[in-house]
């Protein structure tokens, strides 16, 4: 087990390190100049271009600027945003911990909710519960996230007029401890409840149908003959070995979920991650850019590292 | 002859659905005494399986209906509940299931598993008392007590198939069922267990019914044979008897299907016809449309079970009266 844990440390570095090198290699052969969208489409003085790309490194040849970029990584500093004029680093943590936020409570929850719902519908497969979980799971599994945040803002705020639209404070008042709290978790209420929503088809069809499934393996024939429990033959054998799938699909779909909130964060105007990377492409700010990408593929590695060692003690099949 | 263990009487099996019922099973009967072995052979969908799971009442409530009377050592398999049939469960009567591959869970060790099978009636039992068994066990099918702490899938076919007859003694049981359980394993391994199984009976002096559709099976390791067609038993007898000079007409074509070791070759013959649907009733024998001395009787009457030559036959050619 030590020595799994070791080598899928080790690959997740490494994939990092390969992920930082494409996305330097892509950004900086995209189309468009920073140093241009500094200047203004109008100027075009060779002087001030020449101390505009001293100022940032961007004189030095292509490798120099890679290796420069990722000594400095290295030590938590990942330049400074050519937009804004303001560390990287400090810029996305302000925002990534928003998303984070976001991110998880949604997943968490949709995870926990979908995958009972799941259960429960196993379980009693055919029954009138079965038939509305799995009538609600399909018609969530049609509706499109965006859509489904207007309409949560429509009827909630507009017309009823009891939770906020937009952000993730109330920016009219300063709170503090508890009452801040409250604030967040109000403004929380509509963007998670859309995601969650948005997922629970995903949790809802793989927990059902892995439970559908183990119930009808061979062992658990064998166990019931044994005249073990219902209720232990469900809690110990059929529960872990239903939940491998879900295990999967929850790291794959988190990794997924940390760069795919842009649209939701746009709808309900959360100053997550989403809004940093939008105007960052439109202005080129390759610092900010490069920042978010290696953030995010770092968490997607460290998160896809957690689920295989996860999945690795829970199926003793896992070996590489 | 020992006490009789258990004892079928009209023991009847029909799945249900909206439309149809299907009688899978219809008016079983025959004894089983201490230290038998009864090899019940018939051909795909002749209801073998369909008779063990209603015996280990495994099959689901909402589809199948079963009646008739299953005498177990005093309790009636038929009427018991649920919780009085869990006390007797593995307890007294025991199985070993076809595809023996699938019988462990994947992510749990085999000694895992063990303990909570046994700690089903033993609740208490240390975990060193239960290793101790079921070494004991693991000997008996000729595997090392290393099994104990491995994954099933670490083990291959034929291990996983031993610890699995293993499992099945672990409580000493009364009865045994084994359900097709070397079917799946190739000649010479199938050869080594039916080998061990049968040295193992003698040892634990247990009762055993066979499934299989393979006469070999029984002639190596039964003492007696209930041959089964269209849900119906058609001969039930000694296998020195029963396999040596077959009455019953379906027995024989069945027996004339095999090819035989000894003896000169002669061509082998199957039985023209295929299985009748179960779904409808039939007045008359079953095996009537295939049968190759059929009488006009046999398409009108059913058959009374008679016993000539020491065994039970279901034909209009015995019985004397027709």
């Amino acid at each position: 087990m030590k020595r799994y844990i070791g080598k899928r440390v080790l690959t997740g570095i490494i994939t990092i390190l390969i992920v930082f090198s494409i996305n330097f290699v892509i950004i900086n052969i995209a189309p468009g100049d920073p140093v241009k969208t500094l200047m203004g489409q109008e100027t075009d003085d060779p002087e001030l271009r020449a101390a505009l790309e001293e100022k940032y490194g961007l004189d030095e040849p292509l490798p120099v600027q890679y290796l420069t970029y990722l000594k400095n990584a290295l030590k938590g500093d990942l330049g400074i945003s050519i937009i804004y004029n303001r560390p990287v680093i400090k810029m996305i943590t302000e925002k990534l911990s928003a998303t984070i936020l976001l991110v998880l409570t949604s997943a968490i929850l949709s995870l926990l909710i979908g995958t009972i719902m799941g259960i429960i519908a196993a379980r009693k497969e055919d029954s009138i519960i079965d038939l509305i979980f799995s009538g609600f799971s399909y018609i969530l599994n049609s509706v499109p996230s965006f859509w489904l945040g207007l309409l949560f803002i429509i009827l909630f705020s507009t017309v009823l007029k009891i939770l906020p639209t937009y952000g993730m404070t109330n920016v009219r008042t300063s709170y503090t401890g508890l009452a801040y709290v409250w604030d967040v978790i109000k403004h929380m209420v509509l963007p998670v409840s859309t995601l969650v929503l948005i997922q629970i088809p995903l949790y809802f069809r793989i927990a059902k149908s892995s439970v559908l499934q183990v119930i009808n393996e061979d062992f658990i024939l064998t166990l019931r003959a044994t005249g073990m429990r219902e209720k232990k033959i469900f809690n110990k054998y059929v529960f872990k070995n239903a939940i491998l799938p879900t295990v999967t699909t929850f790291g794959i779909s988190l990794a997924y979920l940390i760069t795919g909130v842009v649209l939701i964060e746009i709808v309900f105007a959360w100053p997550g991650t989403g809004r940093l990377v939008l105007t960052a492409i439109n202005q080129r700010d390759y610092p900010t850019l490069m920042g978010i990408y290696l953030i995010m593929s770092v968490s997607i590695a460290v998160m896809m590292m957690i689920i295989d060692i996860l999945y690795a003690m829970l199926d003793p099949r896992i070996r590489y | 002859m020992g006490k009789t263990v258990l004892d079928l009487k009209n023991f009847n099996v029909t799945y249900l659905n909206k439309h149809q019922r299907v009688h899978a099973v219809k008016n079983a009967s025959f004894k089983i005494n201490k230290g038998d072995s009864l090899g019940l052979v018939g051909e795909s969908g002749s209801g073998k399986s369909t008779l063990a799971m209603a015996l280990l009442r495994l099959l689901p409530l909402k589809t199948t209906e079963i009646s008739g009377a299953a005498n177990f050592i005093g309790k009636d398999l038929v009427k018991l509940s649920e919780k009085e049939l869990r006390k007797i469960r593995w307890k007294e009567l025991s199985a070993v299931f076809q595809k023996s591959m699938n019988s462990f869970s994947p992510v749990h060790k085999i000694g895992t598993q063990v303990e909570d099978i046994y700690r089903v009636h033993e609740p208490g039992a240390k975990k060193k008392e239960i290793f101790e068994k079921f070494s004991y066990l693991l000997e008996l099918v000729k595997l090392s007590d290393r099994v104990y702490s491995s994954y099933p899938h670490e083990l291959s076919g034929g291990m996983l198939q031993r610890v699995s007859i293993a499992v099945s003694l672990i409580n000493d049981p009364e009865l045994l069922v084994m359900d097709e359980a070397t079917t799946a394993l190739d000649v010479v391994t199938q050869g080594e267990i039916l080998d061990e199984v049968v040295k193992m009976e003698k040892e634990l002096d247990m009762t055993r019914i066979m499934i299989t559709h393979d006469m070999s099976v029984v002639a190596t390791s039964c003492n007696k044979v209930a041959v089964i067609y269209a849900g119906e038993l058609m001969e039930v007898g000694l296998v020195k008897d029963v396999l040596k000079n077959p009455l019953h007409p379906y027995t024989k074509g069945l027996l004339n299907s095999f090819p035989s070791l000894k003896g000169k070759n002669k061509e082998l013959q199957g039985i023209s016809g295929f299985l009748p649907d179960l779904s409808k009733k039939y007045a008359g024998c079953i095996f009537s449309s295939r049968c190759e001395h059929v009488m006009d009787i046999c398409k009108k009457q059913k058959p009374k079970q008679v016993e000539e030559e020491g065994r039970l036959l279901n034909c209009h050619l015995y019985g004397g009266g027709n």
